[in-house]
């Protein structure tokens, strides 16, 4: 019995010793970065990043200007504007779709899929956003993308 | 972070995972006899003659205080590239790339060994494994409990740990049959917040066939049971030829890995199959 107690212990310390990547590790430019709607917002939507990333706000805002596509990311705006709403850039086609990344416009658009109509976003040639920085996105969009 | 802080990390974790192995082993069993003179360990295992199959371990003992080492050499050139004539042009392989490990093993103490492997894409791995159970009267198994831990980066980054079972049958000097069932914690190199599983649990099977007095047949496959499984099941073919302290391996597989952590990841998701061989020698 004690041989089965320590080696539970043993083998529950050995769990301790592994080592989980930091998030921070992979999201690059933008190391605050996390999973939630509200940090994807002030990271992405709303700021500039040090790789030279434009903040998609300098163009997705109704203040001053007419949005492109008729899209508004300011905070407080964008959740309404891209969960389950569809795009007026491609027929047929809905921004962000819960649960489904891969179908989501808005990730098409990022990652530059073949059948997006325009040009990869941020436009211009970017810089664009990381592997990393997408698989965030993805990630709050494969979770339901709550408003959280 | 200071380099200096980073490193005293790396190596306190080292440290911590090696003694956790270890006592893991030791506790796992009764303490062993000192190793007599004529130890048995030293003598040749006609139907277990090496330490590893393909790449899974076996349960054949490294005597106390006795050594091995291990070369693996996967080519990365397929086999189904081209023409045979492009493949003869090629040597089969021989002329492209190769993932290299290096391995070496070291009885501590009766029926334990521990031991690191090193590939050439930079992954260490530690290990160690200790015999609870001999085939024999008392048992049709034999049974070996292994711990190991793979770091990518010379061993800086991307831990995972894995405990499990060496489970042997060997019939007669003919063949030995193995069931490997092992927890690979970690093996997704990606943060937890953006994957779905960051373990696997492996199911090691595999065979060693003698089919002439010194020529031996390997086989295995090591299927990942639940959890992070990308890519597809690493199998290997083996051809073997044992003289005196050497053995010599032909390998086929579908993949490169050759630690734990790497089989957890899995073998590429094509029909790609490569050439390789190991040669491994016995310091006794």
């Amino acid at each position: 019995m004690r041989r089965f107690l320590l080696f539970g212990v043993c083998t529950l310390a050995v769990a301790g010793v592994a080592c989980d990547e930091k998030l921070s590790d992979i999201t690059g430019p933008t190391p605050n970065l996390s999973t939630s709607f509200s940090s994807i917002q002030q990271t992405i939507f709303s700021a500039s990043d040090p790789s030279g990333r434009l903040a998609c706000v300098g163009c997705h805002t109704d203040q001053g200007r007419t949005p492109p596509v008729n899209l508004v990311l300011t905070e407080g705006r964008s959740y309404q504007q891209l969960v389950g709403r569809a795009s007026t850039g491609k027929p047929g086609a809905t921004l962000v779709i819960p649960g489904d990344p891969d179908n989501s416009y808005l990730v098409k658009k990022l990652e530059r899929a073949p059948d997006i109509v325009g040009e990869r976003m941020p436009r211009n040639n970017g810089p664009f956003l990381t592997e990393g920085q997408m698989r965030v996105i993805r990630r709050w969009i494969s979770d339901g993308a709550a408003n959280n | 972070m200071a380099p200096q802080t980073i490193e005293v990390a790396v190596t306190l974790t080292f440290l911590r995972a090696v003694g956790i192995a270890l006592s893991i082993l030791v506790a796992a069993t009764p303490v062993a006899a000192q190793a007599p003179q004529d130890d048995p360990d030293l003598d040749i295992n006609f139907a277990q003659p090496d330490f590893t199959l393909v790449t899974l371990p076996t349960t054949l003992r490294v005597p106390k205080f006795k050594s091995a080492f291990r070369v693996t050499h996967r080519f990365t050139r397929p086999l189904g590239d081209g023409s045979f004539g492009d493949l003869a042009g090629d040597l089969f392989g021989l002329d492209s790339g190769a993932q290299i490990g290096l391995e070496y093993r070291f009885g501590i103490m009766r029926a334990t060994q521990i031991g690191f492997h090193r590939t050439s894409d930079r992954t260490i791995e530690f290990f160690a494994q200790r015999e609870v159970l001999a085939q024999g009267e008392r048992s049709p198994l034999t049974i070996s409990a292994l711990a190991t831990i793979d770091g990518t980066n010379n061993f800086r980054d991307s831990y995972s740990p894995a405990l499990g079972a060496v489970i042997s049958r060997t019939v007669g000097e003919h063949a030995a049959f193995y069931l490997e069932p092992i927890w690979v914690n970690n093996s997704n190199t990606l943060p937890s917040e953006v994957i779905d599983d960051n373990d696997s649990v492996l199911l090691g099977v595999g065979t060693r066939i003698r089919i002439r007095p010194t020529v031996y047949l390997t086989l295995e496959g090591v299927p990942r049971v639940t959890g992070h499984d990308p890519g597809s099941t690493q199998i290997g073919v083996g051809l073997e030829k044992r003289s005196g302290g050497h053995m010599f391996q032909l390998v086929v597989s579908n993949g490169f890995g050759t630690t734990v952590g790497q089989l957890a990841r899995g073998a590429r998701d094509t029909d790609d199959w490569y050439l390789g061989f190991s040669i491994s020698r016995k310091f006794y």
